[in-house]
C-alpha cells in the first residue's frame, strides 16, 4: 500500500505529465499539420529543429531551458509580469516534460494527418466549408488515432523525464520532485533501497495503466468510425 | 448559363477548353486523360487555371485578367466525385447535413425531405458510409452535394466505380434530378451510353482540347467523331416520341419525322419524348428495301458521307427523310460492292432488339 | 549522474582497450575540479597520463562499488570512504586526509545582501521570493554540511522548504552565478573560483563537521597510483592547492 508521501509524488508526476501534454498539444497539432500538408523553404530545417529534443542529451535541453526560461532568462523575464513562472516550480517541470515529448507527439500526429485523404478535404470545401472548418470537422477527427498515439507517447515520456527536469528546476520535494527524481534521490541515500524499489514499482504500474487507457481510447473511437 | 474558358497547366499536360451552355445537362465527353476532370476541378475551384474565365448564371467564379478567384467554399458548386468521398466518420444524415448547415438560410432552396425521398435515402440515414453499397453511397453523395443548394452540379464520372445494375439505377436518378430540379448539371464521362441518355449539350474533348461541341444528336453523328474522340461506340441518336405499344409482342413504336422505329418494350407513356441510341454496328445498308427479312426497322435515307477507314471498317453517315443522321459501320468491301457514295439512296436496316432498354433515354 | 556514469562506462572501455601502463584514473569530488586539474599537470610530465572524473562524492562511491576502474578516490565526505572501506574496496593503509575546506554562503556578484552567519540568522528573510541553491542535503556531502550548519545556527526549519536541491555543489554555484538563486551554499574554493558570485559570510567552523577530503587508493589499482597519491600530498603540490583556496592537512 503506497504511503501518503508516495501518493503525493505520484500525484505530482501525473499533474506535471498531464499539463505538459495538454499545453503542448495544440502547438503539436499545428506543427504536425504544417509538416504534413505544407511545402515551404526551410521545411527540412524546421523539421530538424522540432526533432532536436529527441537527439540532444536531456541535460543540454534542461540547461537551455534554464538559460531561456530561468528568472534571469529572456523568456522568463518576459512572462513574469503575467504571473507565469517556470523556475523551480512544477510548471517548469511540465515545460521540460512537454519539450522532451514534443517530437514524439508531432511525429505521431503527422502520420495521422497524412493518412487523411486530401480529397475528402476538397469535398468539404466544395460543400461550403472554409479551411478552418474543414480542419476541425474532417481532418482532425479522421486523424484521431495519430493524436491519441502522440499524446500517450508524450505522456509516457513525461512520466519518465529526468535529465532536463533536474537540470532546469532542480529536485524540490513536493514541487518538482517527480517520480523519476524521487527514485533517483532514494538511490543516492544509503539504506533507502526499499523506498526506491517501491516507487519503481509504482512507476511501472502507472506506465502500464497509461498504455492500457490509451489502447481502450483509440479502439473505442476507431470502432465508432467504422461501424 | 455556364461559361467556361480555361487554360490549365498540370505538369507537362496542357488543357485548353472553351464552351458555354444553357442546357439542363452539359456532358463533357472524351477518353481518359482528355482533360475533362481538369476542367471540372477548375470550375469547382480545386484547380487554378493559368488563364481564363468561369461564370455560372452570370456570377463570375474565376477571371484571371480581373484577378478574381473565388475559393471553392464560396462558389456554391456541388461536386459528385467518382469515389463518393463520403465522410467516413459521420452518419449518412450528418454527411447530408454538412453542406446544408454551411449554406445561409436565405440561399437554401433545397428541402431535405424532398432530396431524401427523391434519392430513396430514408432507410440509410443512421448508417455509416462503410456499411453502404456502392450505389447507396453514390446516391448519398449526390444528396449531399444537392443539400448545399448549389447553383450548378458537377458530376465527375459518377458511375465509373459501379457495376452494371448500379449504373442503371443511378442513371435513372440523374435523369430524375434533371427533370425534377431546375439545376444545371455538368456531367463528365467517357461512357457514350451515359452521355447519350443524359445530355442535351455535348462537349467532346481529346488531348486537352475541345474538338466538338453542340447538340448531342448532331455531334455524335459527325463522321469524324471516331478520330476525334477515339474509337468509342460510334452511333447516332434519334429524338422521337412514343407512338404506341404492341402488348402482344412486347414492342414499342417510336415516331419521328423520318419514320418510325420499332424497339423492345420501353416503359413510357404514349406521347413521351425519348432519345434512342442506335449503334453504328447495328445498322446495315441495302440499295433496295428487303421484303423477306427479319429487320423490323427499314428506314429510307441518302448517304451523306463515307468516313475514314479503319483497316477493314468504314463508317458511313446517312441522312434520313426528316433530316436525322444515322451511322452505319460497314466493311470497305461492302461499301465498294454497293458503290456507296454521297447522294446514293439507301435503306438503313436496324434490328429492333439492338435498340434495347439501355439505349432509350427520356429527353 | 548520467554524465559521470557515462564517463565511467567510457573510461572502462578505454581502460580495457588501452590497458596501457600509463593511464591513471582518478575519481574526485566535483569541488576539486580546477585545483586538481592544475595539480596533476606537473605529475603528468613524469610520463603517466592522468584522467580525472568529477562528480558528487556519493555518485563516485557507488560507481566504485559497481567496479568502476578508479585508481585513486578523493572524496568530499568521510562517510562514503568509510563505506568503501567496509566494503573492502580500499587498499589498506592508504587512507589519508588530503585537504580541508570551508563552507560559505554566496550571492550573485551584483547582490548587496548582508548577513552574519551567527545563531539566529534569518536566511529565509534574505531569500525573499527566491530559493537557496544547495547540493542535495540528503545525499551530497556539500549539502549535508550545509544542512548541519544551518541547523546548528537555528535557520534550517525556516529554509528547508525554500531550497533548490541540485546534483552537486557546482550546479548550486552555477545557479547563484546566473542569478537564478539569490543565495547558495558552496565551498569556499568554489566561491573563489567563480567571479560571478561574492561571499556573503563563512559558516563558523563549529557549525558543521570538519570538511576534509580523504584520499584512498582503490584495491587492484595500478602501482603508479601510489606515486600519484604521494605527489598530491607533497609540498610540491601544496602550493597549487593553496592557490585555489584549499588548506593542506599535514
Amino acid at each position: 500500500m503506497p504511503t501518503r508521501d508516495e501518493l503525493e509524488i505520484v500525484a505530482l508526476s501525473l499533474k506535471v505529465a498531464f499539463w505538459g501534454v495538454a499545453a503542448s498539444l495544440p502547438l503539436a497539432i499545428g506543427t504536425a499539420y504544417v509538416l504534413a500538408r505544407k511545402r515551404f523553404p526551410g521545411k527540412t530545417l524546421f523539421d530538424a529543429v522540432v526533432h532536436l529534443p529527441l537527439v540532444l542529451p536531456p541535460v543540454v535541453v534542461g540547461f537551455l531551458l534554464l538559460v531561456l526560461f530561468g528568472r534571469q532568462g529572456p523568456m522568463g523575464r518576459l512572462l513574469e509580469p503575467f504571473g507565469i513562472v517556470f523556475a523551480f516550480r512544477w510548471t517548469g517541470a511540465a515545460l521540460a516534460a512537454a519539450i522532451m515529448g514534443f517530437p514524439l507527439m508531432v511525429r505521431a500526429i503527422r502520420l495521422g494527418i497524412e493518412a487523411v485523404d486530401t480529397r475528402l478535404e476538397s469535398a468539404a470545401r466544395t460543400l461550403g466549408a472554409r479551411r478552418g472548418r474543414v480542419f476541425f470537422t474532417v481532418t482532425l477527427p479522421l486523424a484521431w488515432p495519430g493524436l491519441a498515439t502522440g499524446a500517450v507517447l508524450a505522456f509516457a515520456r513525461s512520466l519518465g523525464e529526468f535529465g532536463a527536469t533536474i537540470t532546469f528546476v532542480s529536485n524540490i520535494p513536493g514541487e518538482t520532485q517527480t517520480l523519476p527524481l524521487a527514485i533517483y534521490t532514494f538511490t543516492q541515500v544509503p539504506g533507502a533501497g526499499l523506498a526506491a524499489m517501491r516507487l519503481s514499482i509504482l512507476s511501472v504500474l502507472l506506465s502500464l495503466a497509461a498504455l492500457a487507457a490509451s489502447e481502450a481510447f483509440t479502439r473505442r473511437r476507431g470502432v465508432r468510425s467504422d461501424a | 448559363m455556364l461559361e467556361a474558358d480555361v487554360e490549365i497547366e498540370r505538369g507537362s499536360f496542357r488543357v485548353e477548353a472553351r464552351f458555354a451552355s444553357n442546357a439542363p445537362i452539359v456532358a463533357l465527353f472524351g477518353r481518359s486523360g482528355a482533360g475533362k476532370s481538369s476542367v471540372i476541378e477548375a470550375i469547382a475551384g480545386l484547380l487554378r487555371p493559368r488563364a481564363g474565365r468561369i461564370a455560372v448564371g452570370g456570377r463570375v467564379l474565376f477571371d484571371a485578367a480581373a484577378g478574381i478567384d473565388l475559393p471553392p467554399e464560396e462558389r456554391r458548386v456541388g461536386y459528385v466525385f467518382q469515389d463518393d468521398l463520403l465522410f467516413p466518420h459521420m452518419t449518412v444524415r450528418a454527411n447530408l447535413a454538412y453542406g446544408e448547415r454551411l449554406t445561409p438560410a436565405p440561399e437554401r432552396f433545397v428541402e431535405a425531405r424532398r432530396i431524401v425521398a427523391l434519392l430513396g435515402l430514408e432507410r440509410l440515414l443512421e448508417r455509416r458510409p462503410a456499411t453502404l453499397s456502392g450505389g447507396e453511397k453514390q446516391r448519398v453523395a449526390i444528396g449531399r452535394a444537392l443539400m448545399a443548394s448549389p447553383r450548378v452540379l458537377l458530376m465527375d464520372e459518377p458511375l465509373a466505380s459501379l457495376d452494371a445494375p448500379r449504373k442503371a439505377e443511378i442513371l435513372q436518378y440523374v435523369e430524375l434530378l434533371r427533370d425534377e430540379l431546375r439545376l444545371p448539371i455538368v456531367y463528365v464521362s467517357h461512357a457514350i451510353e451515359e452521355v447519350t441518355r443524359l445530355a442535351d449539350h455535348l462537349v467532346v474533348m481529346a488531348e486537352g482540347r475541345v474538338v466538338a461541341e453542340g447538340a448531342v444528336a448532331d455531334v455524335l453523328s459527325r463522321a469524324d467523331m471516331v478520330e476525334l474522340a477515339g474509337r468509342f461506340e460510334a452511333g447516332a441518336v434519334i429524338e422521337a416520341r412514343v407512338a404506341g405499344h404492341d402488348e402482344a409482342y412486347g414492342l414499342t413504336r417510336l415516331a419521328f419525322p423520318g419514320g418510325e422505329l420499332v424497339v423492345a418494350n420501353v416503359d413510357a407513356l404514349v406521347g413521351e419524348p425519348v432519345r434512342a441510341r442506335i449503334r453504328a454496328r447495328d445498322v446495315a445498308l441495302a440499295l433496295e428495301a428487303p421484303s423477306k427479312a427479319s429487320f423490323q426497322n427499314v428506314l429510307e435515307g441518302v448517304v451523306h458521307s463515307v468516313g475514314h477507314e479503319f483497316g477493314a471498317i468504314v463508317d458511313v453517315t446517312l441522312t434520313l427523310a426528316g433530316g436525322e443522321r444515322l451511322v452505319a459501320r460497314l466493311t470497305r468491301a461492302s461499301v465498294a460492292r454497293l458503290a456507296l457514295a454521297p447522294g446514293v439512296r439507301v435503306f438503313a436496316l436496324v434490328k429492333a432488339i439492338a435498340i434495347d432498354r439501355r439505349s432509350v433515354g427520356f429527353a | 549522474m548520467r554524465h559521470a556514469r557515462l564517463a565511467a562506462a567510457l573510461l572502462a572501455c578505454a581502460a580495457c582497450a588501452l590497458a596501457r601502463a600509463d593511464t591513471l584514473t582518478v575519481f574526485a569530488a566535483a569541488s576539486l575540479k580546477e585545483a586538481l586539474d592544475a595539480a596533476v599537470k606537473p605529475f603528468e610530465k613524469r610520463g603517466h597520463r592522468v584522467v580525472v572524473a568529477y562528480a558528487g562524492s556519493n555518485v563516485l562511491a557507488r560507481q566504485i562499488e559497481s567496479g568502476a576502474p578508479a585508481a585513486v578516490f578523493i572524496s568530499a565526505d568521510a562517510a562514503w570512504v568509510d563505506e568503501l572501506e567496509k566494503g573492502g574496496f580500499v587498499h589498506p593503509g592508504t587512507r589519508r586526509n588530503l585537504l580541508a575546506n570551508d563552507l560559505v554562503l554566496v550571492a550573485p556578484a551584483g547582490s548587496k545582501v548582508q548577513l552574519r552567519l551567527a545563531p539566529g540568522v534569518d536566511v529565509a528573510k534574505a531569500l525573499g521570493e527566491g530559493r537557496l541553491a544547495i547540493a542535495n542535503p540528503q545525499a551530497v556531502p556539500a549539502g549535508k554540511y550545509g544542512k548541519a550548519a544551518l541547523a546548528s545556527l537555528g535557520a534550517w526549519n525556516a529554509v528547508k522548504d525554500r531550497m533548490a536541491p541540485v546534483e552537486n555543489v557546482r550546479v548550486a554555484l552555477a545557479l547563484v552565478a546566473r542569478g537564478e538563486a539569490p543565495l547558495g551554499i558552496v565551498y569556499r574554493t568554489d566561491a573563489i573560483a567563480e567571479p560571478a558570485v561574492r561571499i556573503v559570510d563563512t559558516f563558523p567552523a563549529g557549525s558543521h563537521p570538519a570538511i576534509v577530503y580523504p584520499m584512498v587508493l582503490i584495491k587492484g589499482a595500478h602501482p603508479g597510483a601510489g606515486e600519484l597519491a604521494a605527489y598530491l600530498a607533497s609540498p610540491a603540490a601544496g602550493a597549487t592547492w593553496e592557490r585555489f583556496g584549499f588548506r593542506r592537512v599535514p
